[in-house]
């Protein structure tokens, strides 16, 4: 994953990164690259007009390594990693563009279980549910020790 | 038992009984026919009217000049999808396969995109060859059930092929099964109609020739 | 705060279980990779299984060999067909259960009434009916008995494996046992095939998975299998097919073709008339899959595979009588004999045609005398 590294790396630098130009200096981007693309950059708009998160699912697509290269090369390195420990570690990286995230979920064993592009404002793996707030309150409660104040209704 | 393994199986084993016994029974059948008597007085002698049958196999694969222009079009047309049909027949690896197991014998294949590409047009050279005989005065006046059903049965067998290899027409099995059984309907009509030209062909010219040799005349 | 079910959902099991949402999360996006659904698919259909009950599910296994239940459970790293137990209740297995005797059939028969209507029943195993069922018994009950009555109150039933999807290995000629597969006796259920010898344990998982979170069969082949996994053949999927368009061919196992990787077909492959997911999940987690290890291709998936004649006789040789192949002795003995037969008909019709011939001269000759 020499993609994270960079961005440690960067990050460290005050500095702005510029996306890389990646038909400069790698030559013309293929063509199935260029749809993913275009395609990314349609779900953009979308979620731009009506909030709606979009993915696509790279393992889906007849992609070699190389094309792997390329879309992530054409995307570029962002600001945000993120690190999901759960059953294995699976990693989100924002990439150069905002609002688009490069996920790879892996498995306890460290295979790759899902690799794919989602196009929202957050990715929706993370936010956390309502109910999953009252049950850690509740825990917090339980574990000071204080009684449970009145719910209401 | 589904298609394919019927097919396969005892569909080409009574295919396969009928063809030999029929492809048999006739060339005996007509093998041991009387010739005629002869009241010419013989201009060669027997070995050299012989010799001349066998020249005339070979000469009359070619229309004299003077017909060229009226059949010639038939004739070309006609070779090709003969030689189509063998390269298909005998140079695709399933079917090498297939004559392999039956004879003991293999020999190397073509790459199947070449052989899709020689079935495609012996297929259209096929469809062509019905247009002319539908279209043709002459040709349409001659032809009969035994024309049709044999042009129907071959180009099934081809039409078959292509669409199980194209993966189009249906569930590959059902496809492939229909194209083994249409090979099957093939092996049973043979020995009862005209596609029993190939084995009478070269037997007949060679009849022919030495019998004009015989007396003499050119053929 | 408690809920006011009395049951609990997948989620709050899955809760007790150690398993956050985003873990849960996480699989199912998997598994809608593997389900060629899109990921925020699996998203939704995780959100789907966390708020639903679990479903009961009786797993009854009969004429099998329990290379299946294995396939399932035996799955190398954990992924969600291990976490398919935690959204499954499975109420009763012979094999898993720790329960046995009169207190497991009692656990069973009280799942049955409790979700009666609404449980998930899977079979693997094909059902034997000849001698009233006697092949297959359990608590003195055959394995007939036990499967309609189990199905009555099912709402769907999962045909695990070739066995109880077709008959597998105990339909296998000559039957001894009048195996049958389930759909052959069960009419009035819906009925989903997941067959395989064994199936691979994605696709169990995946199709309980898929029915589970929506609540409806899938799209299903002539065969009942759910087309998602079933509608490609190997040929279709299969990494050697260039080396078949080309014509390159392993011609025995262990030769330069088969060392450099080409086709299996003359080596007996059925991969184009087998329908199954082999060639792209693949099995133990992706690892390989027969083809890739050098090994033509059974077709496990299909009905009958075991009486299609040999397994190392390519599909396109021909196939005397049930089970055998054409030698090219037999071939020479069969067509010898035909054209023996033929000779003698040929004989025959040449003596009736030169009869006819003498006759035909002889009138002619007649003619003439009277002429001259």
């Amino acid at each position: 994953m020499v993609r994270i590294q960079a961005v440690k790396g960067l990050t460290a630098i005050p500095i702005r990164v510029e996306p890389r130009d990646s038909a400069a200096t790698t030559g013309t981007i293929g063509g199935g690259v260029t749809a993913i693309l275009i395609e990314i950059a349609a779900q953009l708009d979308r979620l731009a007009d009506d909030g709606e998160p979009g993915a696509i699912d790279l393992r889906s697509l007849p992609m070699s390594s190389d094309d792997r290269e390329q879309l992530l090369d054409a995307l570029g390195p962002g600001e945000v990693t993120i690190t999901l420990q759960g059953d294995g570690e699976s990693t989100i990286c924002e990439t150069g563009v905002h609002g688009v995230w490069w996920s790879e979920f892996r498995d306890r064993g460290g295979a790759l279980i899902a690799a794919f592009v989602e196009i929202a404002r957050v990715p929706t793996i993370l936010p956390v549910e309502p109910d999953e707030l009252r049950r850690g309150a509740q825990s917090l409660r339980t574990g000071v020790g204080g009684a449970a104040p009145p719910r209401g209704s | 038992m589904d298609l394919v393994s019927f097919a396969r199986g005892i569909g080409f084993e009574v295919a396969l009984v009928v063809f030999c016994a029929g492809v048999v029974w006739r060339i005996v059948g007509f093998a041991l026919l009387r010739f005629r008597r002869d009241f010419n007085e013989p201009r060669n002698s027997l070995v050299k009217a012989m010799i001349g049958g066998m020249v005339a196999t070979g000469s009359r694969s070619w229309p004299h000049p003077e017909f060229i222009g009226r059949t010639g079009a038939g004739e070309v047309i006609g070779y090709s999808y003969h030689v189509g049909l063998f390269i298909v027949i005998l140079l695709f690896a399933p079917h090498i396969v297939f004559l392999g197991s039956l004879l003991g014998v293999t020999w190397p294949a073509l790459p199947s995109s070449v052989i899709t590409i020689v079935s495609v047009i012996t297929f259209t050279l096929l469809l062509a060859v019905l247009f002319r005989r539908i279209t043709h005065r002459v040709l349409r006046l001659l032809s009969n059930f035994d024309d049709y059903f044999s042009w129907l049965i071959t180009t099934l067998v081809i039409a078959t092929g292509l669409m199980a290899t194209a993966h189009i027409g249906g569930p590959y099995q059902t496809i492939l099964g229909l194209h083994i059984l249409s090979f099957d309907a093939l092996l049973i009509w043979f020995p009862f109609g005209k596609l029993m030209h190939a084995f009478y062909i070269f037997p007949s010219r060679a009849v022919n020739g030495t019998l004009l040799s015989r007396k003499g005349a050119a053929s | 705060m408690a809920d006011d079910r009395s049951e609990p959902t997948i989620g709050e099991i899955l809760q007790t279980h150690g398993v956050s949402r985003r873990t849960f999360i996480k699989y199912c996006t998997a598994m809608a990779s593997v389900l060629a659904l899109p990921p925020l698919a699996g998203r939704a259909m995780a959100e789907q299984l966390l708020a639903a009950p679990r479903p009961s599910v009786i797993y009854l296994s009969f004429q099998e060999c329990t290379g299946c239940l294995e396939s399932l459970t035996r799955s190398f790293s954990p992924t969600i067909e291990s976490l398919i137990f935690d959204i499954i209740s499975l109420d009763y297995d012979d094999t898993l259960m720790a329960a046995a005797g009169a207190q497991a059939e009692a656990a069973r028969d009280k799942a049955m009434k409790d979700n009666y209507g609404k449980y998930i029943v899977i079979v693997d195993g094909s059902v034997p009916t000849s001698d009233g069922g006697i092949y297959s018994c359990a608590a003195g009950r055959s394995a007939v008995d036990i499967l309609s009555e189990a199905a009555k109150g099912a709402a769907a039933i999962v045909c695990v494996g070739t066995c109880s999807s077709f008959g597998g290995i105990p339909f296998a000629d000559p039957n001894p046992t009048g195996a049958q597969p389930v759909s052959a006796l069960i009419t009035d259920k819906p009925i989903i095939n997941v067959s395989g010898c064994p199936p691979i344990p994605e696709v169990i998982a995946g199709t309980l998975l898929q029915y589970v979170s929506t609540g409806t069969v899938p799209e299903l082949d002539e065969h009942r299998r759910p087309k998602v996994f079933f509608g490609n053949t190997i040929h279709d999927r299969c990494y050697r097919r260039s080396f078949y368009d080309e014509g390159k061919f392993a011609k025995s196992f262990d030769d330069e073709g088969a060392r450099n990787g080409w086709c299996l077909f003359e080596l007996g492959c059925k991969g184009p008339t087998t329908y199954n997911a082999c060639a792209t999940i693949k099995w133990n987690g992706g690892t390989s899959f027969p083809i890739e290890s050098g090994h033509g291709c059974l077709g496990c998936s299909e009905p009958g595979f075991w009486d299609k004649g040999s397994f190392y006789s390519p599909l396109s040789a021909p196939r005397w009588g049930k089970a055998g192949e054409a030698s090219p002795r037999q071939v020479l003995e069969v067509a010898g004999a035909a054209v023996v037969a033929g000779a003698a008909l040929g004989v025959a019709s040449a003596g009736l045609s030169r009869r006819r011939q003498r006759q035909k001269e002889k009138l002619n000759a007649d003619d003439e005398t009277e002429e001259g």
